[in-house]
């Protein structure tokens, strides 16, 4: 097992800190002690053949795996300080502080309104004046706003699929996280609407942290500052994404990044 | 494009008044949901159990195959039972060639179309009709029209217009778990469909059909208000009570079971009826579970797989 | 020989396709008999007998052999009941459909499932027996009545139609698709909030459909009712009091009434009400199902 290379990433302040993370579904062990520290409102892809357990990776972060039946979690994941697993803590209220927006769009079956303002009522918000502000604001920094204003109220299954995949990016703004985890967000989409979403991420990153799966090593040389690389259930390396892509340290990163396996 | 956050409140802790009275919320609701189905099941157990408790000491030889009383006590069941099984004989000989024939129409053969929209809708409307209002057409038709008064056989063809909806589900649904490669197998080696489906599709489809067969004989065997006014209340009497003439009135334990709690002639009307209730219980229990196994085995025979 | 082999097999084929059409058309032919049969002789009472529409479905006299048809006791007793059923056994069928589809774990479905289906088994004259002889004491123990009436109806009703409701609620909710569920919870909600701001209502179509066959079957029900309801032809002041419904009365007195009378005229003429709510309610059906897609 080799050592992240924590040292190559300039002295930034940690938004979350991941401690010998350990994921099992049954008896297969998916992710295998993996560390590493995720610097503040920056971007950070995290790419690896499939199968390389990244989106496992992801989803231990917002304490997804709660809801897989047979799947364990151990190690520690902190965000801020505070680790997310320490018993006590309610997932709930993880997840309002770290989002996550998914491979497929999935609006929910409601109007393009209710579908933003769905985390914000379920948190108590209850007055409308400030319910359609949030709606706004969460619209406008998601692109959507020019689109949708006209259309608030009608199904947000008509949106076409990037429209929607914005959408639930709203969706997840209008929580106000701290913390953006994206699993291979544009991967559904054609060119346009991905280049939409990569353009997105980049105003996105000057509030949010985020932490993005992407099987694209082109779009993870795009769009992100830092870059981790995995390998079978294994934390291979880390690094800013230009060292990452000109010069890996380790061989199995390097195969990887020149096209030896996919 | 300006910063999305406004004012954000300084990073809150890991949880908060809202959160915890939300995670009460929904402890409660869990546990209501846990409650009602839990309290379903129990409800479930208790009916069959006050049902054995109530009818136990009703059963006995005689019971199950002397004849009705009609003023004294210490009548039987027996020519009820036999009607019972004989008049979904009967049903069974009508529904099953109509229903699996229509349902392999529906299934296989049939494009969309107006004419395949017609049988589904016909299906789903015949599906509707209460069991009394079906009653009623057998009193209409076999009864009054054809003259033929109370029978086994004019109960028998409601029966088999209650059922013929549900039989032709059963085949329809059974059709399509069938893989479509075994289809295509088939006609690549030059069967025509109807070939494939005599001998490669219904086969394969034994299992879930005999299990849905069965379910449905087990209401037909419990159905009353459909065979009231067409097989009738009463039974015929001696030993033509036991024959299989299709032509004699013939009351099925069900709506015996009926008759003796509504008009309580015999001193002993209660027990009788408590005997009743159980043996139509156990009967349905015995049908669940034929069905299961046999289905099970059927399936695991002809496919030689387990499901 | 080739050719002679396969003539045959198209004959069998073409003899085959006869009978699959037959059959088929048999189901055609089937509901069109009922409907035209039941319409003629639900109409006899207005055109044979010449009784004023009007005072048959909103007069309250009733007195079979003394020519009065006012079948309002028994539409007041049909709707209240079957009201009554799915007030109470929607709402636990929806809820125990959401138990099988969100939260029961395996073995505790498997457990629990048979029971289901034989909740469905039980035959509604045992159902009526059980009422009859059950329910109705309790009910008379603990509110100081005689027993039956709408009460004991509705709750047997009630339970009647939970099995149907149940599973088809479940299958309702099964087909919502996975993603909704991560997106809701990723959100940050319990399950309780994903369950009830985004399971039911995305599966509200099908949810409808149980619910509407829920009260078909409720309301087509005849002996369990019966045999608990006390059958006075009376509108009934409480749920307490003897009352009717449209399915008792046909079954207490077709029996009785003379054949071709104006009597049993008015009750085929209920008969045909029965049948045309049905009818309705299969139209609701498929504006629901259609409204999904």
């Amino acid at each position: 097992m080799v050592e992240p290379q924590q040292s190559r990433l300039p002295a930034l302040r940690s938004k979350m800190k991941i401690d010998d993370l350990n994921v099992y579904y049954g008896s297969f062990h998916a992710m295998k002690h993996a560390s590493l520290d995720v610097p503040d409102r920056h971007v950070m892809a995290l790419i690896g053949p499939s199968g390389c357990g990244k989106s496992t990776f992801l989803r231990a972060l917002n304490r997804m795996h709660d809801l897989t039946p047979g799947a364990r979690v151990t190690g520690t994941v902190t965000l801020d300080g505070n680790d997310i697993y320490a018993p006590g803590i309610d997932p709930v209220t993880v997840r309002h502080r770290i989002g996550m927006v998914f491979q497929r769009p999935n609006p929910f079956p409601k109007s393009i309104y209710e579908n933003v303002v769905y985390g914000p009522k379920i948190h108590g918000e209850g007055n409308a004046k400030r319910l359609a502000e949030i709606c706004e604001r969460s619209l406008r920094a998601a692109a959507l706003w020019d689109e949708a204003k006209d259309r608030l109220h009608r199904s947000a299954l008509d949106l076409s699929g990037g429209q929607q995949q914005r959408l639930c990016i709203a969706r997840v703004l209008a929580v106000e996280p701290e913390v953006i985890l994206m699993d291979e967000p544009a991967s559904a989409l054609d060119p346009i609407a991905t280049s939409k979403i990569e353009d997105l991420i980049g105003e996105l990153k000057k509030d949010y942290t985020v932490i993005i799966v992407t099987h694209s090593m082109q779009q993870a040389a795009r769009i992100s500052d830092f870059t981790t690389f995995f390998l079978l259930g294994d934390l291979i390396e880390v690094g800013t994404t230009s060292e990452i892509f000109t010069r890996p340290t380790d061989k199995r990163t390097e195969d990887y990044i020149t096209g030896r396996y996919g | 494009m300006a910063s999305v956050v406004a004012a954000k409140p300084a990073a809150a802790p890991l949880s908060g008044d809202r959160a915890r009275s939300r995670r009460i919320v929904d402890r409660i609701a869990t546990a209501s949901l846990w409650t009602a189905a839990s309290a379903v099941v129990a409800m479930l157990i208790a009916f069959v159990i006050y049902v054995f408790v109530q009818g136990y000491s009703a059963i006995s030889w005689h019971f199950l195959t002397g004849y009705p009383q009609s003023a004294v006590a210490g009548g039987g069941v027996g020519p009820e039972i036999f009607n019972s099984f004989y008049i979904l004989l009967l049903t069974l000989c009508f529904t099953l060639p109509i229903a699996v024939l229509a349902g392999v129409f529906l299934q296989e053969y049939a494009g969309p179309g107006r004419f395949r929209d017609l049988v589904q809708f016909s299906a789903e409307s015949l599906a509707t009709v209460p069991s009394i209002v079906m009653g009623l057409f057998g009193l209409i038709v076999f009864v009054q029209l054809f003259h033929w008064h109370f029978t086994a056989l004019g109960g028998a063809l409601t029966l088999t217009l209650l059922n013929l909806p549900a039989m032709m589900r059963v085949t329809q649904e059974s059709l399509a778990g069938v893989p479509n490669t075994y289809r295509e197998a088939s006609m690549a080696l030059g069967a025509t469909k109807w070939q494939s489906v005599l001998r490669a599709i219904l086969p394969s489809a034994i299992g879930p059909l005999t299990t849905g067969v069965v379910l449905v004989s087990g209401r037909i065997f419990g159905e009353t208000a459909a065979l009231i006014f067409t097989a009738g209340s009463s039974v015929s009497f001696g030993a033509s009570a036991y024959d299989f003439n299709p032509f004699h009135t013939a009351e099925t334990l069900a709506v015996h079971l009926y008759s003796t709690q509504r008009e309580a002639l015999v001193p002993d009307a209660t027990q009788i009826a408590n005997g009743s209730a159980l043996v139509l219980l156990v009967m349905v229990l015995l049908f669940n579970v034929v069905a299961r196994i046999v289905g099970r085995q059927l399936t695991q025979r002809f496919t030689g797989k387990a499901s | 020989m080739v050719g002679v082999r396969a003539n045959k097999a198209h004959r069998d084929e073409r003899i085959a396709l006869g009978f699959l059409v037959t059959s088929s058309a048999i189901f055609v032919i089937a509901i069109a008999l009922i409907l035209a049969f039941l319409a003629v002789n639900g109409t006899a009472l207005f055109y044979q007998d010449h009784y004023s529409p009007i005072a048959f479905l909103f007069g309250s006299d009733w007195d079979g052999f003394g020519g009065k048809f006012g079948a309002a006791p028994f539409i007041v007793g049909s709707l209240v009941a079957t009201g009554f059923a799915i007030l109470v056994g929607g709402p636990l069928g929806v809820a125990i459909g959401l138990f099988f589809s969100e939260l029961a774990p395996k073995r505790v479905a498997e457990a629990f499932k048979p029971a289901i289906e034989v909740l469905v088994g039980i035959p509604s004259i045992v159902y009526g027996w059980i009422g009859l002889t059950l329910l109705v004491p309790l009910i008379a123990r603990v509110f100081h009545a005689e027993g039956d009436g709408l009460l004991a109806a509705g709750i047997v009703l009630s339970i009647m139609i939970l099995p149907t409701v149940i599973s088809l609620s479940e299958d309702a909710l099964k087909v919502v698709p996975n993603a909704l569920r991560e997106g809701s919870a990723a959100l940050g909600a319990t399950r309780w909030e994903t369950m009830s701001r985004v399971l039911v209502p995305a599966a509200s179509s099908g949810l409808a459909v149980a619910i509407i066959l829920g009260i078909a079957r409720a309301i087509g029900e005849t002996l369990a009712v019966q045999l608990v309801l006390g059958n006075a032809a009376v509108i009934p002041g409480s749920l307490l009091t003897p009352a009717a419904a449209l399915t008792s009365e046909i079954v207490m007195d077709m029996g009785d009434a003379p054949e071709g009378s104006a009597f049993r005229h008015a009750l085929f003429t209920m008969a045909l009400l029965l049948l045309l709510i049905a009818m309705c309610l299969i139209v609701l059906i498929r504006l629901a199902l259609r409204k999904r897609s």
